[in-house]
């Protein structure tokens, strides 16, 4: 049984050959069936904008060229040079990491913790005891990560750093009022951010009322005439300003007879140009960011997201650890099936050559050579059992099912000497994989 | 048993105090938890070490200045407690642990000799206006270390400088509604605390002038802080300042007047 991820994600292929692999839910689930038509125990994919990969549990690791097939064909060319190999532990350590955003574009983004959620209850149909575990311990590990260190916090984008600032003042946004100047692309992708908080957009101002309307109508609020909207600015909290003016047009002179009895006024200058002359800064309530501060913001936020990375990779690392323990455990279970069927194999054989060599005997006397035989058997597997059960409870299943392999010459390759004669190996056995030995192929 | 649980608020606080501060040296979760925890021991320890002081001295440990400030020392760990505890924050403890920790350790240095030992009716009069006129002063300690973090986030915000203070600091108007709720609660608690010194002094002609002078100063200061920002006539930046100057002011008059006009021991 082994563990396999195949996949393509930004940090090794472009957005073009993305787009390409990008699998919609139905395309997904059709292509993890697929694969496990082909052979594959299990098969999950998950597909966002950044990335698309194959989880597998296949007997021997093989299924992975079957994955790298149906890139191929999507690319209409050979993807491997897109495309990374992970197995073992390297691979749940892996969607782990991807859960927790620490993969992702944005480090620390909360999306694709929705996004693994989705694509594994989507994918269920084809997912069974081993995939359904790593994706439910990657869930699990990914909230441990945005609760227990600060990986998730502060601002990502130069939208959320405007409402990081915009609440570093004030606190809550809820009930809050701001008046937007302009009806650009930036305007509109703030005062989502800010309107998601709770601000209400009060007042939008254009010179053209048209667009104002329309930008408006969209978060309830009124559109103004340019000259119209100095008149309100001491009721509102938020002054979002996105005009195409090539000079400041917010100064000092509208900001200060804004009557406002010493609140504060946080201006956001989305414009580039901007809009607001930086002398507005000299006034007493007024805190002004534009864009450079915003991305200096996000600079900051993104810094202290990095020195995050060692504690979420120490919960990443323990997570981990409990899952291969258990799969571990899973592990045992087929091991101790082998030994007792190689040892009911070999007691039929020793018992029928036993009965030859006895002659004519009595139903009586076979019975007796079957009990006894039975009897050995049973009594020569029963410690190894119970102990290779009570490893793999504690977590110590592989080793032992290696052990137990070799030692009951399971794995004829590893055991060329047992008189047995040479076979050839039918699977990869699991410890390869849960010692460390894990290959990491990437092909970039 | 008194000097180990003195001891022991002390490094409490001083420990609260240290791992607030802990975000600005590497970036990492506030540890509310951790500083509530060493507060609340710190406030255990503080009691018990009070307590065992009353009952060795058979009155209430508010006079003689060693209880004082050892009382002084606890209320501000109390106050510290509640507002991190309702605000989910850990940064007041910044300012105030440092402080709750200096009285609780110089009243560990000074000893625990009481100086009054009022009987009766007059025990409770003189007791509820010490602990009152502490209540009022340790309020007036939240508003100035409000006022403190205000003045330090605003000018990191005015700065542009977006580093563990933008991070870690409540937002601006959250300070300065602590600084308006502690500014006029510790004004009306002063105000009570006042009232009963008058009276009690009345009663029992009991009047001593550089009390009456602190006293008088204190209230005062504590009187224009709360009903300018009552009526609007401060707020935001202004308020800060004045809390913070008022606070220094009534703790300079206090260390001045024990100086050049108070008996050791006598006063507070």
């Amino acid at each position: 049984m082994a563990l396999t991820v195949v996949g393509a994600s930004h940090h090794t292929a472009p957005l073009d050959v993305r787009e390409r692999f990008a699998h919609d839910i139905r395309g997904a689930l059709d292509a993890a069936a697929a694969l496990v038509r082909a052979g594959a125990r299990e098969a999950v994919l998950l597909s966002t904008c950044n990335r698309t990969e194959f989880y597998l549990v296949d007997e021997e690791g093989t299924r992975a060229a079957d994955a790298l097939a149906v890139l191929s064909t999507r690319l209409g060319a050979d993807a491997s040079s897109y495309t990374y190999v992970r197995r073992g532990q390297e691979a749940a350590a892996h969607l782990f990491r991807v859960a927790a955003g620490m993969d992702s574009m944005v480090l620390g983004e909360a999306q694709i913790h929705g996004q693994v959620r989705d694509a594994w209850e989507h994918g269920r149909a084809h997912a069974g005891p081993v995939l359904n575990r790593l994706f439910q311990s990657a869930l699990l590990v990914a909230g441990r990560v945005r609760s227990e260190t600060a990986l998730g916090r502060g601002a990502a984008s130069v939208s959320s750093a405007a409402v990081q600032l915009a609440k570093q003042i004030f606190g809550s946004l809820v009930g809050r009022r701001a008046m937007v100047l302009g009806a650009g692309e930036m305007a509109e992708l703030a005062l989502e951010s800010l309107a998601s908080e709770g601000v209400r957009a009060s007042i939008v101002a254009n010179r053209s009322l048209e667009r104002a309307q329309a930008l408006a109508s969209r978060f309830g609020a009124v559109a103004v005439h340019w000259d119209e909207c100095w008149s309100s600015l001491p009721l509102v909290d938020v002054l979002l300003c996105s005009t195409s003016a090539p000079h400041p047009v917010v100064g000092v002179p509208q900001l200060a007879l804004a009557a406002r009895g010493g609140r504060p006024l946080c201006v956001l200058d989305v414009a580039l140009p901007r809009d607001v002359d930086p002398a507005v800064r000299e006034l007493e309530a007024v805190y002004l960011y534009d864009l450079d501060d915003l991305q200096a913001v996000v600079g900051a936020s993104l810094e202290a997201r990095r020195a995050e990375l060692p504690s979420a990779e120490q919960l990443i690392g323990g997570e981990v650890r409990r899952y291969w323990d258990w799969l571990a455990g899973l592990a045992a279970v087929p091991v101790l099936t082998e030994v007792r069927a190689e040892a009911e194999r070999l007691r039929q054989r020793e018992v029928a050559e036993a009965l030859r060599r006895l002659g004519p005997a009595t139903a009586e006397q076979r019975a007796a050579v079957e009990q006894l035989s039975r009897a050995l058997m049973n009594k020569f597997l029963h410690a190894p059992s119970v102990r290779l059960r009570a490893a793999a409870a504690e977590g110590r299943g592989l080793a032992m099912a290696e052990a137990a392999r070799y030692l009951f010459a399971l794995d004829r390759e590893a055991a060329p000497d047992d008189g047995a004669g040479a076979r050839a190996p039918e699977h990869v056995p699991v410890p390869t994989h849960a010692s460390g030995l894990a290959h990491d192929e990437e092909h970039e | 048993m008194v000097h180990v649980a003195h001891a022991l608020a002390v490094l409490c606080y001083a420990g609260a105090a240290a791992l607030a501060a802990a975000p600005f040296a590497r970036p990492m979760a506030a540890p509310l938890r951790g500083v509530l925890a060493l507060l609340a021991g710190g406030v255990g320890a503080h009691v018990a070490a009070l307590g065992a002081v009353g009952l060795s001295q058979g009155q209430v440990p508010l006079t003689g200045l060693g209880p004082a400030l050892s009382f002084a020392g606890m209320v501000l760990a109390l106050n510290l407690l509640v507002v991190e505890a309702a605000a989910r924050e850990v940064t007041m403890t910044l300012a105030a642990a440092p402080l709750a920790a200096l009285c609780t350790a110089a009243a560990l240095a000074i000893g625990f000799r009481p100086v009054l030992t009022a009987q009766g009716a007059r025990a409770v009069w003189l007791d509820s206006h010490i602990a009152l006129s502490f209540l009022g002063i340790g309020a007036l300690a939240t508003a100035a270390a409000a006022g403190a973090m205000y003045l330090v986030e605003r000018r990191e915000l005015k700065a542009r400088r977006f580093g563990a203070i933008l991070r870690f600091f409540p937002p601006l108007e959250t300070l300065d509604r602590v600084n308006h709720v502690a500014a006029v609660t510790g004004w009306l608690v002063l105000t009570l605390g006042v009232v009963l010194a008058v009276t009690y002094s009345a009663e029992y002609e009991a009047v001593e002038a550089h009390k009456l002078v602190w006293a008088l100063a204190a209230w005062l200061g504590a009187s224009a802080l709360a009903i300018g920002r009552l009526l609007g006539w401060w707020r935001a930046r202004r308020a800060a300042l004045l809390s913070g100057m008022t606070f220094v002011a009534v703790v300079v008059l206090y260390v001045a007047l024990r100086v050049v006009a108070a008996e050791r021991g006598q006063f507070l």
